[in-house]
């Protein structure tokens, strides 16, 4: 029993990271329509830049996220004001092959830059145990847990209580009724990936914090966090963090009660199961969007 | 007045012609391993153990004459990528040996390739025992195989440590899997009970499900068969758990890398290593003078690891005398290399033995050499 308690615990944990990792990749491709491959190497950038942050320039831990998600919200609105613009309304297949392209690009100047070497984001408490009956956590975890949150409601805020957030849904709704009641969509387009930039890469610095930040990350967390919007629906929030604490928790049972050898299983195994038996994600309703 | 052109033209074209001799005789010798992906940190510290060799060969004038010049190429660890290495650094540069690859899996499938074209390869790291009894002719390895490790250490572990029952972690690949087999079953011979088996993916970072298993089997010590990346998370979070068994590992876990990222955690862990920067003598003392001084970091068991091969390779290029691979390969064979670390030589099936192996304790941030042990000839 106390063993079943903590692999709960364990897999709402990484849960919840999971489901921070994928919600910028589930914005973006539930608002914009854009594949974005490069998902996994914003995260990889938000956590090389506070590393860079926290141990060079000598920043604490919330400043320096501020910092990264001020620079990275920068380089999110430039990738689509000069990359992704010139690919808009040519179907889907010209925005992977951009974005593949650009995260092969981040990846290997990130290596060029700062080399393979893990590197450690000074992390803003100490990760010593904490113990609530049988189950050990440690304060950090249940910190970035929170930070989680905070973030998942921040954003979820933005896009539904927003005038910017309304922007976003009319121009996705109806790109052409948007404008002609005088949005601008080039701004709005550039705000949307930017924001999904933001919160990818405060996932990287933030979880960098608690396991280290890697240069060659980027493809396994697109992979995890592409399970994570299959399972639950692209665009959609609930789906998000429905999706990242079903895998977690999914991870955490296999691992304990089967074999943790072969943990990646069950993400590919629950992303056919959703495929075959609920294509739209577990929790879309058919062709809804954010 | 007469003026000729002719002293002036040679003069002009001497250095020039020189110089291009020169680049014609250079002696090139390629190197693949995973310069990216997820063990890439140390693939680069293999090379950038192997450029040392190679500078310091240089400017002690080379081999024969000739210098050496390194072809590099990025394996990825992956059988594919290092069979499209091999290929192309024979075929198109001309290599005359080839020291790689990283992985067990990636050397296997490059071995038939040196094999076809009957160029050498020497591995300074692929550590799977049966890589040398495929009867290849052409392939020699540098390292220490977990086989020769874990006879050598189990002993040792068992006096030692005084361990009753053992926990076995292991990366989840064809090294990790083999270590912890050959671990546990010499283990067992010296009366150590195994009271678990697990293995983690290559990248894992979140290691508490594993941690709460081990915390439930309540052994006397764990075994980890990982390198510096997953190794470095998993005892983070090992000590993060508040689990205070005695660890030890295997893979490069006395590197100053491995230490500065795992931190306070590191204190008191054991590694068995073929190789530590600590390790006594001469040899040693000024391999690792050098190797700071170039890389800003003490030497790992993978600097040490591309040094040895590259040396290795020259000192057989220098005894065959012409740079032809054939020549090289039987060269090889009557390899007797004082290294930083011990006597290498190769038995019949191109083995590597004689070197000291160490188990060391991490105290105060820096490996002490807890026992030396030289490795037997298998």
């Amino acid at each position: 029993m106390d063993l079943l308690l903590q692999y709960l615990a364990n897999g709402l944990v990484t849960g919840s990271f999971y489901a921070l990792s994928a919600l910028g990749l589930t914005l973006i491709l539930g608002l914009m329509r854009v594949v974005n491959f490069a998902h996994g190497e914003l995260y990889m950038l938000g956590g090389v830049m506070g590393w860079w942050a926290t141990t060079r320039l000598g920043l604490d831990f919330f400043t320096g996220l501020l910092l990264v998600a001020v620079v990275m919200g920068a380089f999110g609105w430039l990738v689509d004001r000069f990359l992704i613009e010139r690919i808009r309304d040519q179907g889907e297949e010209a925005g992977i092959l951009l974005t593949i392209g650009l995260s092969i690009f981040l990846a290997n100047t990130a290596l060029l830059a700062v080399g393979t070497a893990p590197l450690k984001v000074e992390a803003p408490i100490a990760a010593s145990p904490a113990f609530f009956g049988p189950i050990v956590l440690t304060k950090l975890r249940l910190f970035a847990v929170a930070v989680c949150a905070l973030l998942i409601v921040a954003s979820w805020l933005t896009i539904h209580k927003t005038r910017l957030g309304r922007a976003m849904r009319a121009t996705f709704q109806d790109p052409m009724a948007a404008r002609l009641v005088g949005i601008r969509t080039a701004n709005v387009y550039a705000a949307t990936f930017a924001m999904g930039t933001v919160i990818a890469s405060m996932a990287g610095m933030l979880l960098g914090s608690i396991y280290s930040a890697q240069v060659s990350v980027g493809g396994l967390v697109s992979m995890k966090a592409f399970v994570v919007v299959i399972l639950g629906g692209m665009g959609s929030f609930a789906g998000a963090i429905a999706g990242g604490l079903l895998l977690g928790v999914a991870e955490a049972l296999w691992g304990g009660y089967v074999a943790t050898g072969w943990v990646d299983i069950i993400g590919f195994a629950l992303v056919i199961l959703t495929l075959v038996f609920r294509p739209y994600g577990l929790f879309s309703r058919s062709a809804e969007r954010a | 007045m007469t003026f000729s052109w002719k002293p002036l033209v040679a003069a002009l074209a001497l250095p020039t012609l020189c110089l291009t001799a020169a680049a014609q005789e250079s002696v090139k010798i390629g190197v693949i391993q995973p310069l990216t992906g997820s063990v890439a940190y140390n693939g680069q510290a293999f090379v950038a153990g192997a450029k040392l060799a190679v500078e310091q060969r240089n400017a002690a004038g080379g081999v024969g004459g000739r210098k050496i010049e390194l072809v590099i190429e990025d394996g990825q660890c992956r059988p594919a990528n290092s069979v499209n290495a091999a290929e192309k650094l024979i075929q198109r540069d001309k290599v005359v040996a080839v020291a790689g690859a990283f992985c067990s899996s990636a050397t296997a499938a490059v071995m038939p390739v040196a094999e076809k074209y009957k160029v050498p390869l020497l591995t300074g790291v692929s550590s799977k025992a049966d890589l040398t009894d495929k009867g290849m002719q052409y392939f020699f390895r540098s390292a220490e195989t977990d086989r020769l490790m874990s006879s050598t250490f189990s002993k040792i572990l068992a006096e030692k440590l005084q361990l009753k029952s053992v926990a076995y972690i292991g990366v989840n690949d064809d090294w990790g899997r083999g270590g912890v087999e050959d671990f546990s079953k010499d283990m067992a011979a010296h009366g150590v009970k195994t009271v678990m088996k697990e293995y983690f993916d290559h990248g894992a970072t979140d290691f508490y499900t594993l941690l709460t298993k081990l915390r439930a089997a309540k052994p006397d010590g764990v075994f980890v068969a990982a390198e510096t990346q997953d190794g470095s998370i998993l005892v983070k979070q090992f000590k993060e758990f508040g689990l205070n068994t005695k660890i030890f590992g295997v893979g490069s876990w006395a590197t100053s890398d491995f230490i500065g990222l795992t931190g306070e955690a590191s204190e008191g862990i054991y590694a068995a290593v073929p190789y530590a920067s600590s390790m006594p003598g001469e040899r040693n003392g000024a391999f690792v003078k050098a190797y700071a001084a170039a890389n800003k970091e003490k030497p790992g068991k993978y600097g040490a690891a591309g040094y040895n091969a590259l040396n290795i390779l020259m000192e057989a290029v220098g005894r065959a005398g012409k740079a032809e691979p054939e020549a090289i390969r039987d060269a090889l064979r009557k390899t007797d290399y004082q290294a930083p670390n011990g006597r290498y030589r190769f038995s019949e099936k191109g083995e590597g033995y004689g070197f000291d192996v160490v188990l060391v304790q991490i105290v105060g941030k820096e490996p002490k050499v807890v026992a030396e042990a030289p490795t037997e000839k298998p």
